[in-house]
């Protein structure tokens, strides 16, 4: 789907804030970029967005180039959501809001209302609600829908939990994760191990600008030695597993570890 | 990344000046520009400014402040070029001349355009906001109120910038053809753009004003502080150019 070819970004002349990226993005996946702040893992959310280019190496969309591709006609091929929704938030109803998207991309205006209503419905949304009157959870809603409506390939999310409460995490991740049951790939960029553990297929982690390792989340979250290096710490269930050690080790979700608690009762 | 208005550390001989004296100069060379009619005077204004600048180790800000005002000078030498029809006409076209005193003009009003912004915008560079409040609040008596509302202004200039930057992002991110290359289409998008920012910028604001308030700022009884700005030989120097700079430019006109 994407393909980083040793890419390296740099804000300013004094070194680079990623450094020699190389990794393909699986189609139809849920991926994980994980690290610790200030590890890279926005900065990489930008460049497989366009929205920043890369100081050396490429980046491939479907095996073409980046580098010419227009990057506000990107939007129908690849969603972005922010951490924070307010800022792309800027019209009076959530029907205009979505309407504001599609103008550039859908010109045939029955189908921009259907597209329209075809997201409102998937994501619980009044049409004729103010944004800006909206809870938090809400208006990533709001944000999740006008990136939604383009249908992207590819969806890619820049902490998209932050400030939610368990709810509305949730109610996000859930919908992310039915849009990837239907083809859509998911790149998300997350601080919350928990959530990484149960939504996500793979893991990219990242530690001072450099991919240090990738593979799957259960992989991933098994070898203390790559978590160390990112000062990253497993999700609770994976860290129980491991310490309690044989015939555990392998268990990454609570119905599991009580199956595996309830053989080894019956045995003894 | 460091925006062109933040303050750059440094114990350079215009870090080490009196707040006020940067205050003044900055100010006295935006006098000489606007009263200067000559040319070589404005050229040695900007000279005079990047030296500073050199002096101050902001080069690369002073350097990205002109870029960022290069596309405002385009547009104003563009328009004082068209609408400025005395003098003799280098050529016309479709009845507009293009005059030797259009384009001088045009020339003036960019030179004094630069020479006015620069020094400003170094001073904030080589200047901690709270060393300027302090020296306006210690020596010049203006209430600490006022001076925290001008430094706390100041200091949302990169803020908003760097919101607007954000909000840009983000609309270009969803379709929104931001980045176009007509000017006049990317104008009329950028007026929903304003509706993002202005809420960032109130509940930004608010959020200010809660902070300082629940930091006890109304219990201020006298205005006190731990640094008392002096002033030293440097800072008589620098005013004495500033003097000479405004009675240079009114020589020079005569």
């Amino acid at each position: 789907m994407i393909r980083f070819d040793d890419v390296s970004f740099g804000y300013n002349d004094k070194g680079g804030t990623v450094q020699h990226i190389s990794f393909t993005l699986k189609k139809a996946c849920i991926t994980a970029i994980i690290g610790a702040n200030g590890a890279g893992k926005s900065t990489v959310s930008k460049l497989m967005r366009g929205l920043i280019r890369p100081s050396s190496g490429r980046v491939f969309l479907e095996e073409q180039d980046m580098a010419g591709m227009k990057v506000s006609q990107l939007a129908a091929r690849i969603g972005f959501l922010f951490q924070n929704p307010d800022r792309q938030i800027c019209k009076n109803t959530v029907r205009e809001e979505l309407l504001f998207s599609l103008q550039f991309t859908v010109p045939d205006r029955d189908r921009q209302a259907a597209c329209c209503e075809e997201v409102l419905a998937a994501l619980c949304l009044n049409p004729d609600d103010d944004p800006m009157v909206l809870s938090r959870g809400e208006r990533q809603r709001v944000a999740m829908a006008t990136a939604m409506v383009h249908k992207p390939e590819l969806l890619i999310l820049d902490e998209p939990t932050t400030g939610l409460d368990y709810r509305e995490c949730t109610e996000i991740m859930d919908y992310v994760r039915s849009l990837n049951r239907n083809g859509t790939t998911v790149a998300m960029v997350c601080h919350d191990m928990e959530i990484v553990q149960d939504y996500a297929d793979e893991v990219l982690v990242m530690s001072a600008g450099r991919l240090i390792a990738s593979g799957s989340t259960a992989a991933v979250f098994r070898n203390r030695e790559i978590l160390d290096a990112a000062s990253l710490l497993p999700p609770q269930i994976v860290d129980l597993s491991l310490r309690l050690g044989e015939g555990y080790e392998n268990i990454s979700d609570v119905d599991g570890m009580a199956k595996a608690i309830a053989g080894k009762g019956a045995k003894a | 990344m460091r925006g062109v208005l933040d303050y750059v550390p440094g114990n350079t001989i215009l870090h080490r000046l009196d707040p006020r004296t940067k205050l003044l100069i900055s100010l006295m060379i935006c006098i000489a520009a606007f009263i200067s009619d000559s040319e070589i005077f404005l050229l040695g204004l900007l000279a005079l400014n990047l030296l500073f600048a050199f002096i101050g180790g902001v080069t690369a800000q002073a350097l990205r402040m002109l870029k960022g005002l290069s596309k405002a000078c385009v547009f104003m030498f563009i328009l004082q070029v068209l609408f400025i029809q005395q003098g003799e006409p280098y050529f016309s076209f479709i009845g507009i001349h293009i005059t030797d005193y259009g384009v001088r003009t045009a020339y003036m009003v960019i030179l004094r355009l630069l020479d006015a912004t620069l020094p400003l915008s170094l001073m904030l560079t080589v200047t901690r906001l709270t060393d300027l409040s302090n020296a306006l609040v210690v020596h010049w008596h203006l209430p600490y109120q006022y001076a925290f509302t001008v430094t706390t202004a100041l200091h949302f200039i990169p803020v908003f910038f760097n919101d607007m930057q954000a909000i840009t992002e983000a609309q270009i991110a969803r379709g929104v053809s931001l980045d176009t290359r007509n000017p006049i289409k990317k104008i009329k998008l950028m007026i929903p753009m304003s509706v993002p920012l202005l809420v960032s910028s109130v509940k930004k604001t608010e959020q200010e004003a809660i902070a300082v308030e629940l930091r006890g700022f109304n219990l201020r009884t006298r205005a006190s502080t731990y640094k008392v700005p002096h002033m030293h030989a440097a800072d008589a120097a620098a005013l004495l150019l500033g003097a000479v700079l405004i009675a240079a430019a009114v020589l020079l006109n005569r």
